[in-house]
């Protein structure tokens, strides 16, 4: 997806003849632009199964979005992927926490009570994507649950060492980076996380 | 299948779950993918705004804490130089101040006879005036 396309009208003033620091610009920023929409669906889905609220994980990818954006786009763009999962990683586990908070204050106070047949339904949401035919879909999501549901119940480092690994594709050593520890942590949590799945799927996916 | 699991079984996990997790990003609904664009462009016009400002206001936190400390230089240099300013202005007013403490002790000293005689006086007075008293006849 290039996505620059996209972009609203604002950025079109980059069109124009621009002194060289500019062209810099322009040129780091169709870079991050181009690695963001590359990243951000995945981020997203592994946001959402550490989060479970969709919600929640929107805010944790776009705070990081924001971060990496701000703080770190000058960084050689071979930098960026480790440093987006480590803010991202670190913006879920404040999530987490802030949650938990909230949790137990709310436990003593009383919740306004909600009404399942007056929520809003948003008509995006009730658009349908081109795939696989229904029973297909079906079979796979519920084996995309079963998944979740076991990632859930991992220790929350082993879990991070399994996302990035298998569904991002980082390698070890941007693994470490993005977790802030060091490589033997990585190949220990992370296989732990596949012996565990393994145990709770195998029998389902066999 | 990653460097460090050699076993089929635990490869075909990695397989399946990598398989199963990118067809869930691939399903993702048109409201999120527009949240997520969003999202991007937000990042985007910020790093484009942080690029564009001038060097020293990229790091405000560098740039307040050079403020607070270079404050807090001056505090202290003034608070010294004051200090040392205040120090030899106070030998002189010390011993300033030592010379008048000297001249009144020496004053009162001068004085101390007057003091006896008024003090005598009063006496003498008291003694007068009791005496006039006691002698003058009662109405």
């Amino acid at each position: 997806m290039s996505g620059f396309d996209t972009l609203p009208s604002a950025w079109m003033v980059w069109d124009g003849p621009a002194p060289a620091p500019g062209g810099a610009v322009l040129e780091q920023t169709r870079e991050l632009d181009k690695f963001l929409a590359d990243i951000e669906r995945r981020a997203f889905r592994m946001a959402q199964v550490a989060l479970r609220d969709p919600d929640d994980a929107m805010d944790a990818v776009q705070d990081a979005m924001l971060k990496l954006a701000r703080n770190y786009a000058a960084r050689p763009s071979a930098e960026w992927r480790p440093l987006f999962y480590r803010i991202l990683e670190n913006g879920i586990r404040d999530l987490q926490r802030r949650r938990s908070v909230r949790k137990r204050f709310m436990v003593w106070l009383p919740g306004p009570k909600e009404d399942p047949d007056n929520e809003a339904q948003d008509p995006m949401e009730s658009v349908a994507d081109s795939g696989p035919s229904v029973p297909e879909r079906l079979i796979q999501d519920e084996a995309m649950q079963k998944l979740e549901s076991s990632l859930r119940e991992l220790p929350a480092r082993q879990r991070e060492a399994f996302m990035l690994r298998n569904f991002e594709g980082l390698d070890v050593a941007e693994t470490a980076s993005a977790m802030g520890c060091s490589q033997g942590s990585v190949k220990t949590h992370y296989s732990r996380a596949v012996h565990t799945l393994r145990e709770q799927l195998g029998e389902v996916w066999r | 299948m990653t460097e460090e699991n050699m076993d089929p079984a635990i490869s075909a996990l990695e397989e399946r779950s990598r398989a199963l997790f990118l067809d869930s990003v691939a399903g993702l609904d048109m409201r999120t993918r527009s949240r997520l664009t969003q999202a991007r462009h937000a990042a985007l016009a910020a790093a484009d705004a942080s690029a564009r400002r001038p060097w020293l206001m990229r790091i405000p936190v560098w740039t307040s804490a050079v403020g607070v400390t270079a404050a807090a230089v001056l505090g202290v240099a003034l608070w010294f130089g004051g200090l040392l300013g205040q120090h030899g202005q106070m030998s002189a007013a010390d011993t300033q101040s030592k010379f008048e403490d000297l001249d009144i002790i020496a004053a009162s000293d001068e004085s101390s006879g007057d003091a006896m005689d008024m003090l005598q006086d009063d006496i003498d007075f008291y003694a007068w005036a009791d005496k006039t008293a006691s002698s003058e006849p009662t109405a």
